[in-house]
């Protein structure tokens, strides 16, 4: 599965890993910006900033190609918009959303696979986002793969009693039965986070998570910092001088 | 109707951002203070629920399925805070897990699908809920998150110069997900009301003023947003009406400020400047933010 894909990727070890993840944060934010403002020489630009992209993720000792096919997520909605856009008679554009939405998932793919989400999540905190909703967010990221197994389950189980065999079934009892499972879905999920939350009391959970390893800004943050946000800044401008 | 970054222009997003980030830490605060902090992890299951549920498929028409998007049931279940919070961790952890909707852009559909998606949905049951329109409610209440939050989303798309044409395919989409999803939501309702009658509040006895403002708001967005949409049908109806009235000579004369046309004007080569402003733009929202929840925790302390 995907997640378990990107938790292997983010828990390895790389200059790009051992990064503080506020600075990779604040590399991701210039890099976006300088994507999504550019629109003349915009394939050049792609190509130079792509190149960079891929740079980095050599440097951080990911699969190159692996990550480039993940990234690719988001291709058939674009290309999908690109397509109708071409019809429309302007595929300049579709060309470029294409290009700069496949950059931008290329890029923030690149900072989560070299960061565990807790650690993000914990940057992100101490830049001051607000700490209930990261709360959530994380607890959502722990739980997502459990109640979804669940969901599976339930999905098989009532394959395995015949809930596809359209014939047998008129369409509004099938939609009934799938509102039935959903409803049975939540209060399952309800009754595990009940439980969950005890267990957490039990702990000594008082509304925080407590983390074990501090945030520290070293030198060679400094350097991922100064590097991260002048290379693209820089290439933009070199691109924009010389093609 | 996750917008990827790249599709919304500059003014637009740093614009939609600079209203999310406020909106969310007040709204957060205020789930905060019915579910405190040691509930978080209840928000965060139902959070895992709405991804899960998107696994349940509903038979929709000749041989296509839907899947509930959820906006309108957590608010009836959770509440409309909650849900807005519940919402904007989906939306986040969608954006940088699974590559589905932008980072950027993230300001401009947390407002489309978690700020004003889950109080559209919310609206209906709050004034209808406890009341014999108590199913058409929620069928409404599901109905309307997602034409309220579709017609924002084009909107945006719209500003930033898309052509209408590409958000004819996209509307002709949502037109019939909306009463999908109205009927999804209320099927699961009845569901769980035959499960265990309490999961589903009633709704809360509020300020009605508190409701009726929120709705007069709501209401001005969603007619804002098919006010572009309607403009923008007509070959740039408002561009020339401000040729005509001579305010696009004006216009051209203001931008000596700084942040005018979010474009910082001591930088030379334009990207420069425009890329300059998002950045100074992005810091601005960042500072505001910061000092509205400084503000709202010394209130959260001196109650």
């Amino acid at each position: 599965m995907h997640h378990v894909v990107l938790e292997r990727w983010s828990r390895q070890s790389s200059p790009m890993h051992r990064g503080d993840p506020r600075v990779k944060v604040l590399n991701l934010l210039v890099f976006l910006v300088v994507l999504s403002t550019a629109h003349r020489d915009l394939v050049q630009i792609a190509v130079a900033l792509g190149g960079l992209l891929c740079c980095a993720i050599v440097w951080s000792r990911l699969p190159l190609m692996g990550a480039l096919g993940r990234a690719a997520v988001v291709l058939p909605f674009s290309l999908a918009f690109a397509g109708v856009c071409w019809i429309a008679g302007d595929p300049t554009r579709g060309v470029h959303l294409a290009v700069k939405s496949y950059l931008s998932a290329l890029a923030v793919l690149l900072v989560v696979s070299t960061t565990p989400l807790p650690a993000l999540l914990r940057g992100l905190e101490s830049m001051g986002a607000p700490r209930f909703l990261l709360m959530v967010a994380q607890f959502l990221y722990r739980y997502l793969f459990v109640i979804s197994e669940e969901a599976q389950h339930m999905a098989k189980a009532a394959q395995s009693r015949g809930a596809t065999a359209a014939g047998m079934m008129g369409r509004s009892a099938r939609f009934r039965a799938a509102a039935g499972a959903l409803a049975v879905l939540f209060a399952r999920s309800y009754g595990r986070a009940a439980e969950i939350h005890r267990a957490m009391l039990a702990r000594g959970f008082q509304g925080h998570l407590e983390t074990l390893a501090a945030l520290h800004f070293r030198k060679a943050d400094l350097a991922l910092a100064i590097a991260g946000m002048l290379g693209p800044v820089a290439l933009r401008f070199a691109v924009e001088r010389f093609c | 109707m996750h917008i990827p970054d790249g599709y919304l222009s500059t003014a637009v997003w740093t614009g939609m951002d600079a209203l999310a980030a406020p909106a969310v830490i007040v709204i957060a605060r205020q789930a905060q203070r019915r579910f405190d902090d040691a509930r978080a992890p209840l928000l965060g299951v139902m959070g895992a629920f709405v991804f899960a549920a998107q696994m349940i498929n509903f038979p929709a028409g000749v041989g296509t399925s839907a899947h509930l998007l959820g906006g309108a049931l957590l608010a009836i279940t959770l509440g409309a805070p909650a849900a807005t919070v519940v919402m904007s961790a989906i939306i986040a952890i969608q954006a940088l897990v699974f590559q589905d909707g932008g980072v950027l852009v993230m300001g401009a559909n947390i407002l489309n699908m978690a700020v004003v998606g889950v109080w559209a949905g919310y609206l209906p049951f709050r004034f209808a809920g406890a009341t014999r329109w108590r199913s058409a409610a929620i069928f409404s209440g599901g109905a309307l998150s997602v034409l309220v939050s579709a017609v924002c989303a084009m909107a945006e798309l719209r500003l930033s110069g898309l052509p209408p044409k590409t958000l004819a395919v996209s509307a002709l989409v949502f037109l019939i997900s909306a009463p999908v999803e109205g009927a999804i939501t209320l099927a699961v309702v009845k569901a769980l009301d035959a499960i265990q009658p309490g999961f589903v509040r009633r709704p809360e006895p509020g300020r009605r003023w508190h409701s009726s403002v929120l709705a007069i708001g709501l209401t001005a967005v969603f007619l804002g947003a098919v006010g572009v949409l309607f403009s923008s049908a007509a070959p740039d109806g408002i561009e020339k009406l401000g040729l005509v009235s001579g305010m696009a000579g004006r216009v051209k004369v203001l931008p000596g400020t700084p942040f005018s046309g979010y474009e910082a004007s001591f930088f030379t080569s334009p990207w420069m400047r425009k890329a300059a402003a998002g950045l100074a733009g992005l810091a601005l929202i960042y500072g505001i933010g910061l000092a509205i929840g400084r503000v709202a925790a010394a209130r959260k302390r001196s109650v």
